[in-house]
């Protein structure tokens, strides 16, 4: 062997170490980064859509979108949602603190399959599992979810009756149960039935029925819950809640189905400016329907994804497309 | 009439075919002098065009565009302007411009939609295409003047 010879093997072999080095170090920092496409529901949604972690241990995430507009975000979490740009991948670190099965879903919306973009993060480890803080209201007051409500029961309001002077009145109110699973219909005429209310007339007593839904929330919850609506439900029941929103001819003929394909079983979104088909219906029917979904509707199951004040916010705001909560009448 | 004559009027005719040219060229177009109104324009995107794909609008209209997002997230470039909207499907988009700048301007999508996504172009037409009716204006004129010049 010449010293020629030698001289290319060692110079040689220098430069593949440095290379391989480089390399296994960059392999070694990188082996535990999970890659997740999202791609619109009809494309296959998030891939990989279920993931293994441990409690404590970070799970690093690499978020990529692979035709339009995602986002990311872990169900019942208050991590702030992470927006996926085709072309822009991100990098991120979740740690849990609980065991549990959490849900991630798509936050922008996607077509009319966006809502089924979502995966399951199973989380192992020591510690209590987050307990839910028991079965949702509806369950614990044994409603049947799809009974029909039909609110014919009391005259229906003209307009929008007005929280503000319903405050000025002095109606006297009725001992009620659970305030959130009485109907404002069924309200109204519990208030009729108070001979001390016989002065006023039916307006007045929906203005009162009002003030009495308006003393349930706050300004607070009324803001997260338009913030929440605007995202998640004005695609579908329109943006000023009269069931007009921009998939709802695709949603009302569903054997003309072109993004969702056919087979979907889908009807007309709900309107909630409707007064017939609301002012029957309690608010823990409206949150049941919520967090359980439509079932062959089209309607979502929210539960996995809201927490239990979001999803009250969401329903607290659903009541002013019937009543009038500005401060001033 | 003599020949000196003639060619005197032949002079004259075509000085008037000059006039008349120089009168198509610089005569103030009426569109100028139309008051400026409130527009609200409502465009539809879905993937992967525009609903109207063409837009036109008078000079120093006050223009307010409205987008909306019927399948996934779109936007709205428009180019001259410089103005960028994006919308989400459930959350409207407004914007109101002034159309100060006459002439056509294109508008592309400025979110990625999908595979066609460059090719969602629209178009703003503000004011009347000038330039395009008086060069007509200056054809139909040579046409005419071609005619009288072989006449004789």
């Amino acid at each position: 062997m010449t010293r020629e010879t030698l001289a290319r093997l060692i110079l040689g072999g220098l430069l593949a170490g440095a290379l391989g080095l480089s390399l296994a170090a960059y392999g070694l920092a990188r082996r535990d980064v999970i890659e997740i496409h999202g791609r619109m529901a009809e494309a296959g949604g998030w891939t990989p859509a279920a993931l293994d972690a441990t409690v404590g241990q970070p799970l690093r995430l690499r978020l990529v979108a692979d035709d339009v507009v995602h986002g990311f975000a872990v169900g019942q979490m208050d991590w702030p949602a992470i927006n996926l740009l085709p072309g822009r991948p991100v990098e991120t670190m979740l740690t849990f603190d609980r065991p549990g099965r959490y849900t991630f879903y798509c936050t922008r919306w996607c077509g009319l399959g966006h809502w089924r973009m979502r995966g399951v993060i199973e989380v192992a480890g020591p510690g209590a599992a987050a307990a839910p803080a028991g079965p949702p209201l509806y369950v614990q007051l044994g409603l049947d979810l799809d009974a029909p409500r039909p609110a014919s029961a009391a005259p229906l309001p003209e307009g929008r009756p007005s929280a503000s002077r319903g405050a000025a009145l002095a109606v006297e109110v009725p001992e009620l149960g659970e305030p959130r699973g009485e109907s404002p219909a069924a309200v109204w005429q519990a208030l009729r039935a108070q001979a001390a209310n016989e002065s006023f007339d039916d307006a007045e007593l929906w203005e009162a029925v009002a003030w009495l839904w308006r003393s349930q929330t706050t300004p607070a919850a009324l803001a997260e819950g338009e913030r929440l609506y605007a995202a998640n439900c004005a695609a579908c029941h329109g943006e000023a809640g009269a069931g007009d929103g921009v998939f709802a001819p695709e949603l009302a003929h569903p054997a003309e189905h072109t993004q969702m394909g056919a087979g979907h079983q889908t009807q007309a979104p709900t309107a909630f400016t409707d007064p017939a088909g609301m002012l029957g219906v309690s608010p823990a029917v409206l949150h049941g329907k919520l967090i359980r979904g439509g079932m062959g509707t089209g309607m979502p199951a929210w539960g996995p994804v809201f927490t239990d004040a979001q999803a009250w916010a969401l329903i607290d705001y659903l009541w002013t497309f019937q009543f009038d909560y500005a401060a001033s009448p | 009439m003599t020949p000196a004559a003639l060619s005197r009027s032949r002079a004259l005719g075509w000085a008037a075919w000059l006039a008349a040219a120089i009168l198509i060229l610089a005569l103030p177009w009426p569109a100028f002098a139309r008051t400026p109104a409130d527009r609200v324009i409502r465009v539809e995107g879905r993937r992967f065009e525009y609903a109207p794909g063409t837009v036109a609008v008078n000079m120093g209209d006050r223009v307010t565009l409205e987008l909306v997002a019927t399948d996934v997230v779109h936007g709205l470039h428009l180019d001259g302007y410089n103005l960028t909207l994006t919308a989400e499907p459930g959350q409207t988009a407004r914007l109101t411009f002034v159309a100060d700048r006459p002439g056509t301007f294109r508008f592309r999508c400025s979110t990625t939609c999908g595979p066609l996504h460059p090719f969602m172009i629209g178009q703003l037409t503000v004011g009347t295409n000038d330039f395009f009716w008086r060069a007509a204006g200056l054809i139909g004129l040579a046409a005419l003047a071609a005619v009288w010049g072989l006449r004789r």
